[in-house]
């Protein structure tokens, strides 16, 4: 066939430290949706800001053909102009604003003097949504007031809507209710038939069976396999080109006996502050063992991280309910309290909420535990301790890195989650909670973390991991809650989990 | 001071031709600063002088110590406008007191407490309970302070009659005892980056030996100056020892300290700081009460070096601090930046006002050019990260 539209040859892209991208090529065709696949960090993200023209050119090595033509892009906005639309997983809609405003944002409508006319903008705005077939969606809404389903809808009316001939969508579902999701496939098959070429990263089987026509898998920055018609390609043959190895030694989970109840959670409940009467988490009533593993399962904005972080303290004033470790009542008022009580949490988004990005390795690990490396009094900080313990962590968990006064954000994602893995071991947790402990980081980390997992659970350390992998959740956890609407709606032993079982209970269907 | 090198983890240049660069790019304040000082010796034979520099010292002192607190707030990202309005404050209650009889040596500590600690304690409780803009609580503390001044003296001066009081601002050292306190400080400070290189070596921790030669040469340097200086001119003003021992009580603060680390964690993200068990609100509140005490202590010594307090000292202190801090290359955006910068910064400044001064510039033009530095010297700081 010759509609190829987009060509990608030999792209290379090296961060200090990391390449992350390593020879991708593929082509695309009008009229198709090509599924991009990829464990997190195998470099889907990069690749996209590669070709939306973020990483402008010579910062990456390769080719970028556009239909035909060599492209280089300088900045985005030549990318746009280009008619590349990108849906990002982080919207980029202006909330304030109303649909049209977003949909026409810096070019609107101008009468002769710069006045803008608004009749115009509406009326157009109108024109693209019902073209696709976006009846729900007024221009005067307010972008705020709609779901995220909804923005997400209006990003690609604003995509097409700029000539966008070429639309690539970042895991565009991972945010949706079913339905939400069934409007955007339909939508999709609307554009498929328009010609529209489509890029869609994900890493969920069940939606590429549906809506992809070829696929090609990004494994450690490289294409895989190269591009396969998604019928000549079973799912099997997917996950191994994903993952690169045998599935079944990626969860190395040991087998121990669990002990004695050490946390117990009552009737906890954060209020969602933005809404009045409404909740984040509901009444959640839950046991942890010493020495298990306890995996909270569900859908994104199930209430997980509200849950734990409530926990934790992070949100005090918004939450109720009772804690208790081992046996006695916790009192917590901010994460102080938390860690000093024992219990200790790895947060799931680490740039914004773990990590000291421009500090080094080891202000980053001694930051949740100074008074173990200083005098009492003044708290003057004895530096050859610090270094010691330090370098125990950096060498017991295997970070890679030139010295412990390295910079931690020049560190990969794998590199990161140890350092942070490590500033939380050191603060002796009775009680380990972990919000997504694997996300964005490479297989090989992966493996290390739940080996590490293992360990923690030998000590007598109570593991608590929310995971959205399920996977993940099967492969390593004892038992498994799962949550729904900021409820536990369920909780199962490791031998029933089945999968099914899990994603019914999550989508509200037990 | 060569126990400053940053927490932050400095760069390390790769090739030769880097070196020199980087270098120049580490320590530009630095060479503006000796650069600055050589001109103006050769443009006017009184500046290079034991009496003009002993003065200029005695100058950078009032800004110094209130940059010093300037830099902890700007390094938790936060600001305090306030500054100029306490000095204003302080200088007129320390004065008041002591007419209505109460003794120096009470009426000082109290002013401390009352002027710093309480405005302090108020500008942190707002900022850090409820997550008020420090911008706006210490934009209205600036408006709030400088009338009470003018309330409690009712626009007019206020004269000095103790006796002792006059020694804080205008007072010196004797020079036997200057010159052995300076060579006991060098010898403290030459011992103490031996030591820092033993350890480092004994850690297997590359030493950075341009870092470590200039932050050397630079102090034999300043020995070397003070030493001259305060030796054949009266002996070191007290009031530059007392800024001696804020600087470095700030320094040995942010670098060896828990509490400077947090401000650090603070600064760089406060979220996750927070979620590494600071207590965000209780390390504020400190720091927004350690600016106005130093704020108030810089008014006691100006009070007592012009022997009078008038409700209008101190206005547009705020801007000469926090010009001090960002010249020295402190992060506005929080979480990076030094002391040591700070006080070059200050001293940038001081020389830049003592000179110009001295050639005769008119003050107009004066405030132009200073502006003009400030823009500049953020300009560079900008570009630089490119």
């Amino acid at each position: 066939m010759s509609n190829v539209v987009l060509e990608m040859k030999g792209i290379i892209k090296d961060f200090p430290g990391v390449r992350a991208l390593n020879n991708v090529n593929f082509e695309a065709r009008s009229g198709e949706l090509l599924a991009l696949m990829g464990e997190n960090g195998a470099g889907k993200s990069t690749l996209m800001k590669v070709l939306s023209g973020v990483w402008p050119f010579p910062t990456y090595e390769g080719e970028i053909i556009l239909r035909g033509k060599k492209v280089q892009f300088a900045n985005t906005k030549e990318a746009e102009d280009a008619g590349i639309g990108i849906i990002y997983q982080e919207l980029n809609l202006i909330p304030g604003l109303t649909v049209a405003e977003n949909i026409f944002l810096d070019r609107q409508f101008t009468g002769p003097r710069g006045k803008i006319n608004w009749n115009q903008t509406f009326s157009e705005t109108q024109k693209i949504l019902t073209d696709l077939g976006m009846n729900d969606i007024r221009p005067t809404d307010l972008v705020q007031n709609i779901t995220v389903g909804k923005q997400q809808m209006v990003e690609i009316a604003k995509a097409l809507s700029q000539k966008a001939e070429i639309l690539v969508l970042d895991e565009p579902t991972s945010a949706l209710t079913d339905k939400e999701v069934k409007d955007l496939f339909r939508i999709i098959r609307k554009l498929k038939a328009d010609g529209v070429c489509m890029c869609y990263i994900s890493h969920k089987m069940e939606e590429i069976e549906q809506i992809a026509d070829r696929i090609a898998v990004l494994r450690d920055g490289e294409t895989i396999g190269g591009v396969t018609p998604i019928a000549e390609i079973s799912l099997d043959q997917i996950i191994a080109r994903m993952v690169g190895r045998d599935i079944k030694d990626m969860f190395p989970k040991a087998d121990f006996e669990p002990g004695e109840i050490t946390l117990e959670v009552n009737n906890l409940t954060v209020v969602n502050p933005d809404i009045p009467n409404s909740f984040k988490v509901k009444n959640a009533s839950f046991v942890a063992r010493k020495g298990e593993i306890l995996g909270i399962s569900g859908l994104m904005g199930a209430g997980r991280t509200e849950l734990v972080e409530g926990i934790f303290g992070a949100y005090p004033q918004h939450t109720t309910g009772e804690v208790k470790l081992n046996g006695e009542v916790l009192n917590i008022k901010s994460p102080k309290d938390a860690i000093e009580s024992g219990i200790a949490l790895l947060t799931e988004d680490r740039k914004a909420l773990g990590l000291f990005l421009d500090k080094s390795i080891a202000f980053n690990t001694t930051i949740s535990s100074l008074e173990t490396i200083s005098s009492k009094v003044l708290g003057i900080i004895n530096n050859q301790q610090e270094r010691k313990i330090v370098k125990e962590y950096v060498d017991q968990l295997g970070v890679k890195t030139p010295s412990i006064d390295t910079v931690i954000g020049t560190l990969s994602g794998g590199n990161q989650q140890k350092v942070i893995l490590g500033k939380w071991l050191n603060s002796r947790p009775d009680v380990f909670i972990l919000d997504e402990p694997t996300r964005g980081i490479d297989i090989g980390a992966k493996v290390e973390i739940y080996k590490l997992l293992n360990e923690l659970v030998q000590e007598g350390v109570t593991v608590i991991m929310i995971s959205s992998e399920l996977p993940e959740v099967l492969g390593m956890c004892d038992r498994i809650l799962v949550m729904c609407e900021g409820e536990i709606v369920s909780n199962f032993a490791r031998d029933d989990a089945k999968k099914e079982a899990i994603m019914a209970s999550a989508t509200g269907n037990a | 001071m060569s126990a400053d090198s940053n927490v932050a983890g400095g760069g390390a240049g790769s090739t030769k031709e880097n070196h020199l660069i980087n270098f120049m790019k580490d320590n530009a304040t630095l060479i503006a600063l000796v650069v600055l000082v050589i001109g103006l010796s050769f443009a006017d034979d009184a500046f290079f002088t034991a009496r003009n520099l002993s003065n200029l010292s005695r100058q950078v002192t009032i800004i110094g110590i209130i940059a010093v607190g300037m830099t902890m707030v700007i390094l938790i990202a936060g600001i305090d406008l306030s500054v100029g309005s306490v000095v204003g404050l302080a200088a007129v209650v320390v004065t008041m007191l002591m007419q209505y009889g109460v003794p120096t040596f009470l009426a000082v500590p109290l002013t401390l407490v009352i002027v710093g600690g309480g405005i302090g304690m108020w500008n942190g409780f707002w900022i850090a309970k409820f997550n008020i803009p420090a911008f706006i609580i210490t934009l209205g503390m600036l408006t709030i302070a400088r009338g009470l001044a003018l309330t409690l003296t009712n626009g007019s001066s206020v004269p000095v009659t103790s006796k002792v009081f006059p020694v804080i601002g205008g007072g010196y050292i004797p020079p036997m005892i200057s010159s052995v306190l300076l060579i006991a400080c060098a010898a403290l400070a030459v011992y103490s980056i031996f030591r820092g290189v033993q350890q480092s070596r004994a850690h297997g921790v590359e030493v950075n030996k341009p870092e470590l030669m200039v932050s050397g040469g630079v102090m034999i340097a300043g020995f070397a100056l003070a030493f001259h200086v305060f030796t054949s001119y009266k002996g070191i003003p007290v009031p530059v020892a007392i800024f001696a021992v804020v600087a470095f009580a700030g320094i040995y603060t942010l670098n060896s300290t828990r509490f400077g680390r947090r401000l650090y964690a603070l600064g760089g993200n406060e979220d996750a700081a927070r979620l590494s068990g600071i207590n965000t609100v209780r390390t504020k509140m400190i720091v927004y009460t350690v600016i106005s005490v130093l704020a108030a202590l810089a008014g006691i010594i100006l009070a007592s070096r012009l022997n009078g307090a008038s409700p209008n000292l101190g206005t547009m202190f705020e801007l000469d601090a926090i010009a001090a801090v960002v010249i020295g290359g402190t992060s506005l955006a929080g979480g990076s930046g030094k002391v040591s910068g700070t006080i070059i910064g200050a001293l940038l400044i001081g020389v830049l006002n003592n000179g110009m001064s001295l050639l005769g510039v008119v003050t107009f033009y004066q405030l132009i050019i200073k502006g003009l530095i400030i823009i500049l010297a953020v300009w560079f700081d900008v570009m630089q990260k490119k």
